[in-house]
């Protein structure tokens, strides 16, 4: 009967996923605690967590084929969402991207993260359609899908958000067939482009690294001198527009790369924040005894910088545990995609490691000043009832992958 | 598709970015958690400086000469402090918005995140206004800062000296960071010579802030507050009563007053006139009146009794005696020839009268300017520049305040840096013979001179502070000071000190304040001044056969050292050997003379 259980049940994955909640819950207690305004948060996101583990496993126990065949009208439904909460939505700090319901905030952005990916595997995953990443329509197709919703969300605006659309589209695609040496011309304006922003030497090794790869993929002569020429005229655009660019647009873009550069403003969260985490040390000063979060010296400390309490308070140890969960996870996420023999499942346990990755990147990395200022939260442990449930669902999926991974359909 | 090439890709490149998080967390947390540390409590922790209360000062009879009370100083926290309220808190405060603007400039460095004080010795009126308006003057806030107090009802201006705000050049040179912006320094008198024993030591407390500044509360339940420390007590070696005396028989004349115990070189009195009012420098010194002190023509602020450089006239005719004697060139009884002048080449050098030929100690009764003329031609330049080392001349005595001058003791070396080696002649030593010329002493070299002159050739270093008491433990550490023989015969000091005997007892200069009470054995002196008349000078000691007090006396333009100097060394004399102070004794004693 044990046996049994493990068979249909990915433990790994959920006791991995379960610890990084109640973690967060821990943090989010410490981090509102003696917070009048908002001592009410960890107590929705209690609630929330609890509902979710419902929700997880009543999408683990939902038959593969109803997932696969409601993907296109799940993306339809979130991108009516995403288009009327433009027009209905709160304003938030400049950003239009909640609804209210019942006294839960309501963020369709993040359940169109959810939404997107599974319409892109069910497109990629379509027999009937016979979709080839390789042919340039089908590849537009996959573009659309993912474009749609970074159009609606850049009208909320929110730009950390729709980066996260862009980023998951070549990992999904890489794992639906993309040949190599096209991910490579994909990829190979945008490196020029980051290089060309970091200077000029550095955008002089990345052509250089270009062309030398063009002759490791040994394609036609007029294909590799287009991509080459494609990547170089993309790293003098970015200057350009750069250039082109009002002097209060470059400052905040210079400050998503240097936070010290602009202390009181943009700077001034990660600033503290490498503080906090800097100063927890090995073994953290204790729960409820970090003066950063205590002190309330982080705004907001319990969405995107929730990981600073962990790291002043529970110090090294604490934020290593964390971080290796999150590895854990992922690898078996990739580990059941690769086992799962249905596609429409495998591809999206891919896109939603992808997911977790780029978030676990970018939120880390900024919060402790190596990653641009770019605010997404961290998954399972930032508070929001929106970004907790849309996480959970892909973790329901997930549980769902391995439960039907010998079954092709 | 080969899937599983693949998913590699996906495994190692999750595996990176876990790795590049990972690696950043061994940065910030395990390589140098030090510095964040620094920053986090920066931030978080408010330091509050608590000044202690600097020492007392007690007199040799456990009088209290300087106390302490509380006053209230208002501070700025620069990080905090909004600039555009700074007209509300120079309107407050009453200062120039400039003013204030330079202060806050000077903040630096740490100074950013601690109080610094702008404003000393404000009313409560002020500090209420603070309290109330707390949310409005963010970094703003007042400490309560002891201040002097003096409860005597003498000056002891040089003496005591005063405590300033320690300068921005001071600030820069300091060893160690103990003081900081707007901090008080001993900077004059004994304030200054113990500022290390007065100041005490700092305390800190630490209390955490939040975001907005407010209090949240001590630092680990303020366990690792520090309390301030008052600074150490001195305990001195001036008689307060005698000080007050002599205080009230130079006032209204200019000159300085040293009195010594001849047996260890404590200072009983010390006083310089004209002076000031110490209680001006306590709380905020007002800078017209520091302008006032600066400017006045009278020099309130430069201390007579130690750093005045007159020739002292006849009072420093023994050096020579003494110096004759010790060389071999006179016996005790050997007599000089006095004819009432003295011709050096082409010049007449005067006298006030002939006495034939006289020994030693007629010659210091008499004050015969004959005889040491022709004396110190025999001793030469080199032997009365050596002795007059010897007795505390042309070097700083060693006393406790800072405030002290060398004096100018001419020589060889001296007068050929001045006149070239052949721009001089003998003749210049002449007139060194009888204490004039280029010779300068104060009254506190005179005073340690009449002390070794009466004790036969002991130096004791002159002081101040007999001992230092501890403020926690109640402990008394006697202050040690210098003490040696001078390499003169004790029996060539027994001469001397029959002349000295004589000028008082005998037929002398300053017979006029023989008394019968106490033998005083002294010496007059008139130093010629180019610029006015004469300074008197009068040095004494009693009683003549067991000295307990050795004094000198320097009044500027007084005219002879007979008249106004020696009539004040002998009250001085009186009061403290015997308690008696009929001051109005020594003014109707002016008039008769």
């Amino acid at each position: 009967m044990q046996a049994k259980v493990f068979e249909r049940f990915n433990f790994v994955v959920f006791l991995s996923a379960f610890a990084l909640i109640s973690i967060g819950l821990v943090a989010i207690y410490s981090a509102t605690f003696g917070n009048d305004l908002v001592s009410g948060n960890f107590t929705k996101q209690l609630i929330s967590a609890s509902i979710g583990i419902v929700l997880v496993l009543a999408i683990m126990f939902t038959p593969p084929k109803y997932l696969s065949m409601s993907s296109y009208v799940i993306y339809g439904l979130v991108m009516i969402l995403l288009i009327a909460v433009i027009i209905l939505g709160k304003k938030i700090k400049g950003q239009t991207s909640w609804f209210s319901v019942a006294g839960f905030g309501v963020q369709p952005s993040e359940f169109a993260k959810v939404a997107t990916v599974m319409a892109l595997a069910f497109f990629l995953s379509n027999k009937n359609k016979e979709a080839d990443v390789t042919k340039l329509r089908d590849f537009m197709y996959a573009v659309a899908i993912c474009l749609v919703p970074v159009a609606l969300i850049m009208l909320q605006p929110d730009m950390g958000t729709t980066l996260v659309f862009l980023f998951l589209l070549l990992p999904v695609l890489y794992w639906a067939g993309m040949p190599n040496y096209i991910m490579f011309f994909i990829v190979a304006p945008a490196i020029t482009a980051v290089c060309a922003f970091l200077g000029t030497w550095y955008f002089v090794a990345a052509v250089v690294f270009i062309i030398a790869m063009m002759m490791v993929f040994k394609k036609n002569i007029l294909v590799s001198a287009i991509v080459v020429c494609i990547a170089i005229a993309s790293g003098f655009s970015v200057n350009m527009i750069y250039n082109k660019l009002q002097p209060y647009q470059q400052k905040r873009i210079q400050s998503m790369f240097d936070p010290e550069s602009d202390p009181l403003g943009a700077g001034y969260n990660v600033i503290q924040s490498k503080i906090a985490i800097g100063s927890g040390g090995l073994s953290g000063k204790g729960f409820l005894q970090g003066t950063q979060t205590q002190l309330k010296y982080i705004p907001e400390q319990w969405t995107d910088f929730i990981f600073c309490m962990v790291g002043e308070e529970f110090g090294f140890v604490g934020s290593i545990a964390v971080v290796l969960l999150f590895l854990i996870l992922i690898w078996q996420t990739i580990h059941i995609a690769f086992i799962c023999k249905n596609q429409f499942l495998s591809i999206c346990c891919i896109g939603f490691a992808t997911i977790f990755s780029f978030h676990i990147l970018i939120n880390l990395g900024m919060i402790m000043g190596i990653m641009p200022v770019i605010g997404i939260p961290l998954p399972f442990m930032s508070y929001g009832v929106s970004f907790l449930l849309s996480n959970l669902i892909m973790l329901g999926i997930i549980l769902n992958a391995y439960r039907n991974r010998k079954e092709y359909v | 598709m080969d899937l599983s090439k693949r998913k590699n890709f996906y495994y190692i490149f999750s595996f990176i970015i876990v790795m590049i998080i990972a690696g950043r967390l061994v940065q910030l947390q395990l390589i140098n958690p030090e510095k964040f540390d620094k920053d986090a409590e920066r931030n978080s922790v408010k330091t509050i400086i608590t000044t202690p209360a600097r020492g007392l000062i007690f007199d040799r009879n456990g009088k209290l000469l300087v106390d302490n009370k509380p006053s209230y100083s208002v501070t700025v926290v620069k990080k905090e402090f909004d600039t555009n309220n700074i007209n509300v808190v120079c309107n407050l405060l009453g200062i120039e918005a400039d003013y204030m603007r330079s202060e806050l400039r000077k903040i630096e460095g740490t100074n950013r995140f601690i109080p610094t004080r702008i404003q000393r010795d404000v009313d409560f009126r002020i500090i209420s206004f603070i309290e109330e308006n707390r949310e409005l003057l963010k970094g703003i806030d007042y400490s309560i800062d002891p201040i002097r107090l003096y409860p005597t009802d003498f000056r002891g201006s040089h003496t005591i000296g005063y405590t300033k705000e320690i300068s921005e050049s001071m600030l820069k040179k300091q060893q160690g960071d103990y003081y900081k912006q707007g901090d008080l320094i001993g900077t004059t008198g004994l304030e200054a010579g113990y500022e290390n024993y007065l100041r005490g030591e700092k305390g800190f407390e630490f209390i955490l802030q939040d975001n907005k500044g407010r209090e949240v509360g001590p630092l680990n339940d303020g366990k690792n507050d520090v309390k301030a420390i008052s600074g150490y007590d001195l305990i001195l070696s001036v008689d307060a009563e005698v000080q007050k005396f002599a205080e009230k028989l130079l006032e209204g004349r200019t000159g300085g007053i040293v009195a010594i115990d001849p047996s260890n070189g404590e200072i009983i009195c010390m006083v310089s006139k004209p002076d000031y009012d110490l209680n001006n420098f306590s709380g905020k010194l007002k800078p017209e009146i520091w302008t006032a002190l600066n400017t006045d023509k009278n020099k309130p602020l430069f201390n007579r009794a130690t750093q005045t450089r007159y020739p002292p006239g006849s009072t420093y005719k023994m050096v020579s005696a003494l110096a004759s004697l010790q060389e071999g060139i006179l016996k005790t009884n050997s007599t000089i020839p006095c004819e009432g002048s003295f011709r050096f080449g082409d010049k007449v050098f005067g006298d006030h009268g002939a006495f034939g030929s006289i020994t030693i100690p007629t010659a210091i009764e008499h004050s015969s300017n004959v005889f040491f003329y022709k004396l110190v031609l025999r001793i030469g330049l080199d032997n009365w520049n050596k002795y007059g080392q010897m007795l505390g001349f042309g070097h700083k005595t060693g006393i406790d305040i800072p405030e002290e001058t060398k004096g100018l003791l001419p020589s060889t070396e001296y007068y050929n840096k001045r006149y070239g080696p052949k721009g001089w002649t003998e003749g210049y030593v002449v007139s060194l013979g009888i204490g004039q010329g280029e010779l300068g002493v104060s009254p506190l070299q005179m005073a340690l001179y009449t002390s070794i002159l009466s004790n036969s050739g002991t130096f004791n270093q002159p002081h101040l502070v007999r001992s230092l008491k501890n403020p926690v433990t109640g402990e008394i550490t006697p202050v040690q000071y210098k003490k040696h023989e001078v390499a003169i015969d004790k029996d060539y000091f027994k001469v001397i000190q029959k002349g000295m005997y004589l000028v008082v007892n005998g037929n002398g200069t300053a017979r006029s304040i023989r008394t019968s009470d106490v033998s005083i054995a002294g010496k007059t002196g008139t130093a010629q001044n180019p610029h006015g008349q004469d300074h008197s000078w009068f040095i004494a000691y009693a009683p003549a056969d067991d000295p307990k007090i050795a004094i000198c006396v320097m009044v500027e333009n007084a005219g002879f050292g007979a008249t106004v100097a020696a009539p004040i060394a002998q009250r001085i004399i009186l009061r403290y050997l015997l308690g008696l102070q009929d001051e109005s004794e020594v003014k109707d004693s002016f008039g008769e003379r």
